[in-house]
């Protein structure tokens, strides 16, 4: 037995030590590598699916037009598995192991807001594609830029969109207790006070719990026209089940995205399913929406996986594009020249619309409102871009099939 | 009578939800307390035996279509064979068993199990869809009761007082707190210890996974979820007495209606932090548990 190690090994330490230099460095001469953080487990696991999705497509895409500054492309992941702890040490091994020049992530506010002092303190630019919390780009970094529209927007759609169907007073915000949830409640609460909304309640909850009921009957006896959620995707399947169980019955289910804008959140499968129909929701980006690109991406989309997207994987495919044209017109893949590109960038016409970053790092994103309609996501405001009438009110469980 | 509609059903609705729920818990505890209580053990792997016992009874579902309410025997079944092989092959031959070695394995072994199930199953959830889920009975004009919770608290407590009768009045319960009270004497009256400890830890494990098994109609599966329960089922088995199994049960049901409670009228924000207070507050001012110190 022991003669068998002595042979064996040297010889695994050699495959090992073989292996470990093949992954590459600093200098792996042609390759340019892009780091990506996301979360490819844990509780956000779908998302991060969607993310890996959008940038395996943008890399294919970026490849086959022969790479960035005639180097081959290649995506660093590291996988927070939905935790913020994870995402800082995440950004230690992309930065100081793998010296990658640029970021691209997390997933969830978060994990995002967490990394923000990190990659300012290593001066790197981080291109943030789905972090909604408006948090992360109030920190004065001149290292972050974030191609999603964010919570504020959100808000100030969402009651645009109220105002102009049937303009009710009263309204409840449900939220996640974490930084997604947080800054979508506080940009809500504000918003609504402007607009003139009564709000009636304001619930926080402890994520991925299985009994939301407490909570609702909470909800409604104060009876709000409105509720406002926001939550991430497994959650959002939870609450609308229970939501038919404690028999609540508010005239409009509006939500903040996230959970109620997955592409598996109206699929029985994987989703609220029929539970989903008639609620509303925030959407940064469509299938059908107008710009160049987009349905093409939908259709290599689906190539894919056999789904077809939501926004979520759009935006990882965009900030993918976006960082790459950066590279490009900085002409090097150092963080410094790439973070100057990214400031002056400027993309009229990408499939998840123009892109351009303001002072704080803002691209300023047009948001829709859609309606689960019949299992599908159907664009309801602005008026502009709808495809069809929203249904209002909510018809009662009780008269549902 | 419009102001008795207003705080009584919410009322008696809550606590209804919070006793469904609290069932679950309960058969979740007194799987850690049958551990902790004959064996002392502090069992890490617990939330992972019951992220098993739920994949176990998905992919019979998906196999053969018959639900969970019927697969959780299956879960049962080969939860035990788990536990009792764990038991056998890992924690026997800790030397001395001591406490620190064991909570070591335990936790390496929960480890060794998520990942080994997400390297099968992938990271991402499941769910299943039964018919069952959207049938609620009405009791009044106010009350609802959700029948796939209703269905899951009828069996979790059959079980919960079969358990309880299997340790109070058969012979392997009788050497179970045997050894509970004292385990170095007991071979000398003929009990194999390691088979009562086995079993017992078999149990256990069978119990965490009927949990699972029941809590699937209602709930989604992925690899990390069963450390929350396992988190909860520390505090039950503090609660209930340091290994009093009935004690764990009583404690999961009052967990239960605590959790639903703090959410109707303090937010569901605080239910966690509510478990714990009662949790820091039991082990400070009354360490051998609120339901008295009788073990197993």
């Amino acid at each position: 037995m022991k003669r068998i190690h002595v042979v064996i090994s040297p010889v695994i330490f050699a495959i090992v030590i073989t292996w470990a230099g093949c992954k590459g460095g600093p200098g792996a001469g042609n390759t340019i590598r892009i780091g990506v953080m996301t979360s490819l487990t844990g509780s956000n696991a779908a998302f991060g699916q969607a993310h890996k999705n959008g940038y395996t497509i943008a890399l294919e895409e970026i490849n086959a037009k022969g790479g960035l500054l005639g180097k081959k492309v290649e995506l660093d992941y590291y996988d927070d598995q939905s935790r913020p702890d994870q995402a800082v040490q995440g950004v230690s091994k992309l930065v100081d192991q793998d010296h990658v020049p640029v970021l691209l992530g997390a997933y969830s506010s978060e994990s995002t807001r967490a990394i923000v002092p990190v990659v300012t303190q290593k001066q790197v630019p981080l291109v943030m594609p789905t972090a909604v919390a408006d948090n992360v780009v109030e920190t004065g970094s001149p290292w972050v830029f974030r191609i999603c529209a964010g919570s504020g927007s959100y808000a100030t759609v969402t009651l645009d969109f109220l105002k102009n169907n049937g303009d009710p007073k009263t309204l409840a915000i449900v939220y996640e207790n974490t930084n997604f949830g947080q800054s979508n409640n506080k940009s809500m609460t504000t918003a609504a006070q402007a607009a003139g909304l009564k709000l009636v309640d304001s619930e926080a909850y402890q994520a991925s719990s299985p009994d939301y009921k407490s909570l609702l009957q909470r909800v409604k006896s104060k009876n709000p026209e409105v509720i406002y959620f926001a939550s991430y995707l497994l959650d959002a399947g939870t609450l609308m089940r229970q939501a038919e169980q404690v028999n609540l019955n508010p005239k409009y289910y509006t939500s903040a995205g996230t959970g109620f804008a997955a592409a598996e959140f109206p699929t029985p499968d994987k989703g609220a399913g029929k539970y989903a129909e008639y609620t509303f929701s925030v959407s940064q980006w469509l299938p059908a929406a107008r710009w160049k690109g987009s349905s093409e991406f939908d259709e290599k989309y689906f190539k894919l996986t056999n789904t077809h997207p939501a926004y979520h994987g759009m935006e990882a495919y965009a900030a993918l594009i976006v960082a790459a044209a950066a590279i490009e017109n900085a002409k090097s893949a150092q963080p410094q020249p790439i973070r100057d590109a990214l400031k002056a960038l400027n993309l009229p016409d990408t499939p998840f619309g123009p892109v351009k970053f303001d002072a704080r790092g803002q691209n300023a994103h047009p948001v829709l409102v859609t309606q689960v309609q019949g299992g599908q996501y159907k664009v309801v405001w602005p008026a502009d871009a709808a495809q069809t009438k929203p249904i209002i009110p909510t018809p009662p469980w009780s008269e549902r099939k | 009578m419009e102001s008795v509609v207003n705080w009584f059903y919410p009322l008696i609705q809550a606590i209804l939800n919070g006793l469904l729920t609290g069932a679950l818990y309960a058969l979740i505890g007194m799987g850690m307390a049958l551990i902790f209580g004959v064996m002392r053990i502090v069992n890490f792997t617990h939330g992972a035996f019951l992220m098993l016992g739920m994949y176990v009874s998905y992919v019979f579902f998906l196999k053969t279509g018959i639900n969970p309410y019927l697969g959780f025997m299956v879960s049962g079944a080969i939860l035990f064979v788990i536990g009792y092989a764990v038991y056998m092959g890992l924690l026997r031959r800790i030397p001395g068993q001591v406490d620190f070695m064991v909570i070591l394995v335990t936790l390496g072994l929960a480890l060794i199990i998520t990942d080994g199930v997400q390297l099968v199953f992938g990271a991402d959830y499941h769910q299943i869809n039964l018919p069952l889920v959207a049938r609620n009975f009405r009791l009044g004009t106010q009350i609802f009761v959700n029948a796939p919770w209703l269905l899951s608290f009828v069996i979790a407590l059959v079980l919960a007082v079969a358990l309880y009768l299997v340790v109070t009045h058969t012979m392997f319960g009788r050497a179970a707190r045997a050894i509970a009270q004292n385990p170095y004497p007991s071979p000398l009256m003929g009990i194999n210890v390691n088979r009562v400890q086995a079993i017992s830890f078999g149990i256990g494990a069978a119990a965490a996974g009927v949990a699972g098994a029941l809590l699937l109609p209602v709930f989604y599966l992925y690899p990390g979820v069963g450390s929350q329960f396992e988190l909860k089922s520390f505090v039950m088995v503090v609660l209930g007495g340091m290994g009093s199994i009935q004690g764990a049960a009583i404690a999961g049901l009052v967990l239960g209606v605590v959790e639903s409670l703090t959410s109707l009228y303090w937010g569901n924000e605080w239910a966690l932090a509510v478990d714990f207070v009662i949790f820091i507050l039991v082990l400070s001012l009354k360490p051998s548990g609120i339901f008295g110190s009788q073990r197993a």
